[in-house]
């Protein structure tokens, strides 16, 4: 229950809470005799009441005065000027020496006071006077209730120095000013009207509830020097942010509802308010969110009241805890972005050099009569781009993000990364991750391989290690890695299963062929592939496949001459025993994988198994070694030809020459025949000289 | 020796020293395997015409008979696309080639586009026919076009078509263009003139020509033409066809018997498969080891893989020819 003297007075707004005026009047203490017996309906007041110093008991400014007082007063009006003469009966001169109620008097003008300059309260409440006047001569007034007129302009007022309570609710003031001498001021009442700033008030030290309420205030500023005010009402205006408050060493309570606050941000002073205890924010945005109770109590902990309701110990642990999560939620989430940019920086980087790349392979490609004069720039630059390279398509950024990018001294080439079942790589050096160790686990939950911006010659010479590091991918996707040729999908073969493929448009040209499916197919039967670019595989386009390069494969496997069948199986099977025997020792589960590795290729749909893929590279030097053979085959051969010739020619001539030689064999013999006993003799003396 | 003799004699030259290169590469393999063999079924190969099967191209180009049978083993392998009625564009013919011959140059692919896309649009789909006999006229008489390409260029310019002309690089071929602006009216050469031209041109030439009787037929029926009005004319000439040797007549482009035979057995697990109701294609994929190259086709019976209602196909083949209907029309 609120103590007595902070009772509520009001105007006629008594009733109504909403935009109810909580004066709070500062009384020193009364003598007993001073009481005052209330009554409701007459404007009449004890006797005792005459005479009270400076102090205003608070039912004197019931809003109950009767409206009949036209008895007692009479407004005379007066030949000399346009405004009316107040003149009262000496009676109630008397009775009420010290107060005057002119309320609903149907008055659109003040009108002259005459001999009552020890005048103390002075209530114009409901008429329509227009202009503070007439009044300059009550210099003793310590009370001025000009509630629910139509003054446009505080004025009128800079004589009343003894001023204490200035009651200008309900009004058509746009502006705060003229106030400079009322440096007594105790309570400012300005509700219901245009203010639109908070101005001229700084000298108003001894000035302790200030109501603003009902006005168009969009910021709360400016409030120095107002040393002692405790009560501050702002309800009801279009405030957004808050300073200054931190200002007020008495503060106590503080009411913001019903106005545009939406983050503690704006009202950040409030924090640093010792004494600050009551404070409401109700029919703010901000009093929607989901953090606000425990936000404002975190931040505040010298609150007591929040939207009119007791804080209790609960509320604050609990307001503690969940600041606390808060906290982390945003550290995390902080985090994350951070690690998501440089994602993202890391692949615009990729992509970038593969780009550069690809232009510097169409440059050589086209330009190969003249001179390269246009050579694309070294990549080695591309390391040290900083941000400011980047396209202007990214959003914006946190500026502590920015901070943080900006210590990343090198931004990486190539980025690997796991992201529950599927392990995307980008750039060529991400390959070399697969001779990670990987944990059994994590490469067991692998089912999708992601490969982007990496030249599909390079990813070929890496299936082997990708089929025993993850045995459980089952479905490839390839996007910027170069796919021109259907003879390419032949290295997929060595795979040990594959159930969906997806080829990309994007850097791939192979998609543009008519028939690249149905290769694809054709080729990996033996993998029953599920999906192909995300279209189910139907048994119509196996047969299509089929029959379109069916009889490649027979061709390739049963008009293949035997030692050439050797020779490519033998090359391929060659290729990957090398890498299963470097890799990982000699332990028998690997033997044993390579027994049934073997036994698979041999099992493949072998009448295919001759279609390989080299890529150009190794093909050009196979190409190379074979030069020397050639050259060595022909020499070879053409020394065999030579000879050949040479024997033939030989052969020729004796065939010629053989008939002459022949007779004259035969002429020599007969010859030498011819006389019997002289060959006797001559045959004898053969055997004879040989001893 | 006669000049016949030398040509005949270069070329067994060239298989020889091929032959030894092949030894020499797979020592290891062959030694096994006996060398006499080998030589074997070299030469049979080479008689059979399927030596150029996956070769590099300078093997590939090296005499004509490989040419021939490379032409022959592009028609057959890929016969099936042309009748599928797939219209590629030059690049996906290129492919294809390149599956039979892995460095198989580009430039070759798109000389034959040209002509049967008469130099226009070189990204045009083209059919299996069109572009099989243009190539084939590009690829066996390669050096023979370079010196006719040659020859029209100097007859265009005006110069003096009889003096000796040497078949400059292969860059000649893009001077093509004739030069409408001279000649509005009259495109292209006269006839007769450049007909005269290439008659002493295969005199010469020591590369293999078109044997100029069919040639003149070719050219029998215009007053003037383009280059490469003149190749269409070459390519789509049936004499020149037949004299080749290589392909069938452009009608009996798509029939093969002795493959479509073959084809069908291939296919036939797969027909089996369609129409078996509610079978979807989910088959596991643990293929069955039909042993390493065996010349038999796999036999009906076996599964190439297991099927969830394995009872369905395997062993249920009577050995009756299923006529199957074809659940692709």
């Amino acid at each position: 229950m609120i103590p007595g003297k902070y009772r509520s007075v009001s105007g006629r707004a008594a009733n109504n809470v909403n935009c109810g005026l909580h004066l709070v009047i500062q009384t020193s203490s009364l003598p007993e005799k001073n009481k005052v017996r209330f009554k409701k309906v007459e404007f009449k007041l004890n006797k005792d009441t005459s005479s009270f110093p400076g102090r205003l008991l608070q039912h004197d400014l019931e809003r109950n005065y009767s409206s009949r007082q036209g008895d007692h007063i009479n407004l005379v009006s007066s030949s000399l000027s346009s405004f009316p003469i107040l003149q009262r009966s000496s009676e109630e001169k008397i009775l009420y020496s010290d107060r005057l109620s002119l309320e609903r008097q149907k008055l659109t003008v003040c009108p002259i006071i005459n001999g009552e300059d020890h005048l103390r309260l002075l209530n114009f409440q409901h008429n329509f006077i227009t202009r503070i006047q007439n009044i300059s001569n009550l210099q003793k007034l310590i009370s001025l209730d000009l509630y629910d007129n139509q003054i446009e302009e505080i004025s009128g007022l800079s004589t009343l120095r003894c001023l204490r309570v200035l009651l200008l609710g309900k009004n058509r003031i746009k502006k705060i000013s003229n106030l400079e001498n009322l440096k007594s001021l105790d309570v400012l009442d300005l509700h219901g009207n245009q203010i639109t700033k908070i101005e001229n008030i700084n000298h108003l030290c001894e000035l302790r509830v200030l109501n603003l309420a009902r006005n168009f205030l969009s910021h709360v500023d400016n409030l120095n020097g107002l040393d002692s005010l405790t009560e501050l009402n702002l309800r009801h205006n279009q405030i957004t942010f808050v300073r200054d408050v931190d200002n007020l060493p008495c503060l106590q309570h503080l009411f913001l509802s019903f106005n545009n606050i939406s983050s503690f941000d704006s009202v950040s002073c409030l924090a640093d308010s010792s004494s600050l205890s009551d404070i409401t924010f109700d029919g703010n945005p901000i009093a929607q969110e989901s953090w606000y109770k425990h936000t404002v109590l975190q931040n505040m902990m010298q609150l007591r009241q929040l939207d009119m309701k007791r804080i209790t110990e609960e509320e604050r642990r609990m307001a503690s805890v969940l600041a606390k999560k808060e906290e982390e939620k945003k550290r995390e989430s902080h985090k994350q972005s951070l690690l998501k940019e440089k994602r993202r920086l890391t692949i615009n980087n990729v992509a970038r050099q593969w780009d550069l790349q690809q232009q510097r392979v169409a440059n050589i490609a086209t330009n190969e009569d003249r001179k390269d004069s246009d050579s694309p720039q070294d990549p080695c630059q591309i390391d040290g781009s900083t941000l400011s390279a980047f396209p202007e398509e990214t959003g914006p950024l946190d500026s502590g993000l920015n901070n943080a990018l900006q210590g990343l001294s090198v931004i990486d080439t190539y980025l690997v990364e796991v992201d529950g079942d599927t392990l995307s790589l980008y750039g060529s050096g991400a390959l070399e991750s697969l001779d990670r160790n990987w944990s059994v686990q994590t490469a067991g939950m692998i089912t999708t391989v992601s490969f982007t911006f990496i030249e599909f010659d390079e990813i070929v010479q890496v299936l082997p290690k990708l089929k025993i590091k993850f045995p459980n991918s089952l479905h490839l996707k390839f996007k910027e890695t170069n796919l021109v040729m259907l003879q390419q999908f032949n290295a997929l073969a060595q795979l040990r299963r594959i159930d969906q493929l997806t080829i990309d448009p994007q850097g791939n040209p192979v998609v543009n062929f008519t028939l690249w499916k149905y290769y694809v197919l054709f080729r990996l039967s033996h993998f029953s592939m599920q999906k192909i670019n995300g279209t189910e595989v139907t048994q119509n386009d196996m047969i299509m496949a089929e029959r379109l390069f069916g009889i490649l494969a027979h061709v390739a496997s049963s008009e293949l001459p035997q030692y050439r069948l050797i020779s490519i199986l033998g090359d391929a099977r060659k290729k990957q025993f090398q890498y299963l025997l470097e890799s990982k020792g000699k332990k028998p589960g690997i033997i044993n994988e390579e027994n049934n590795d073997s036994k698979r290729l041999v099992g493949e749909n072998t009448n295919r198994a001759t279609l390989n893929y080299t890529t150009r590279d190794f093909y050009n030097e196979k190409l190379e070694e074979i030069k020397e053979k050639k050259k060595f085959c022909k020499t070879y051969i053409e020394d065999l030809v030579k000879e050949a010739t040479e024997i033939n020619m030989k052969n020729e001539a004796l065939q010629k020459l053989w008939p002459q030689m022949f007779i004259e064999l035969v002429r020599d013999a007969v010859i030498e025949i011819r006389n019997k006993n002289s060959y006797m003799k001559l045959c004898l003396q053969q055997i004879t000289d040989q001893k | 020796m006669a000049k016949p003799k030398r040509k005949t004699q270069r070329h067994v030259l060239t298989y020889m020293e091929d032959a030894v290169c092949q030894l020499l590469e797979n020592r290891e393999d062959i030694s096994q395997y006996g060398i006499a063999r080998f030589f074997t079924e070299y030469f049979n190969s080479v008689c059979q015409g399927t030596h150029i099967l996956f070769r590099e191209f300078s093997f590939v180009q090296a005499t004509p008979h490989n040419r021939v049978s490379f032409l022959r083993a592009f028609w057959r392998c890929f016969r099936t696309v042309g009748k599928n009625g797939d219209l590629l564009t030059m690049k996906e013919y290129h492919c294809l080639l390149q599956l039979l011959c892995p460095d198989f140059p580009l430039e070759l692919t798109q000389k034959a586009a040209r002509i049967v896309l008469m130099d226009d649009a070189m990204d045009c789909l083209m059919s299996f026919s069109d572009f099989l006999f243009a190539f084939q006229i590009q690829f066996y008489y390669s050096e023979f076009l370079d010196s006719v390409a040659a020859i029209y260029e100097d007859l265009l310019s005006g110069k003096n078509p009889n003096t000796v002309i040497v078949p400059t690089s292969s860059s000649g071929q893009h001077r093509q263009r004739p030069a409408l602006g001279e000649a509005g009216m009259l495109e292209g050469v006269e006839a007769s003139l450049f007909y005269q031209c290439l008659e002493n041109l295969c005199d010469r030439h020591k590369y293999s020509c078109p044997p100029p009787a069919l040639v003149k037929e070719a050219l029998s029926n215009v007053q003037r033409l383009t280059f490469y009005g003149f190749l269409m004319a070459l390519s789509k000439h049936h004499g020149i066809n037949q004299a080749l040797g290589a392909l069938p007549d452009k009608g009996d482009l798509m029939h093969d018997p002795a493959m479509d035979e073959e084809l069908e057995r291939l296919l036939l697990p797969f027909l089996r498969l369609a129409q078996v109701p509610g079978l979807v294609n989910s088959v596991t994929a643990s293929p069955e080891a039909s042993c390493l190259p065996s010349r038999t086709p796999p036999r009906v019976g076996s599964p190439w893989r297991p099927l969830h209602h394995s009872r369905k196909v395997d062993g249920e083949s009577d050995g009756s020819t299923e006529e199957t209907d074809e659940s692709e029309t």
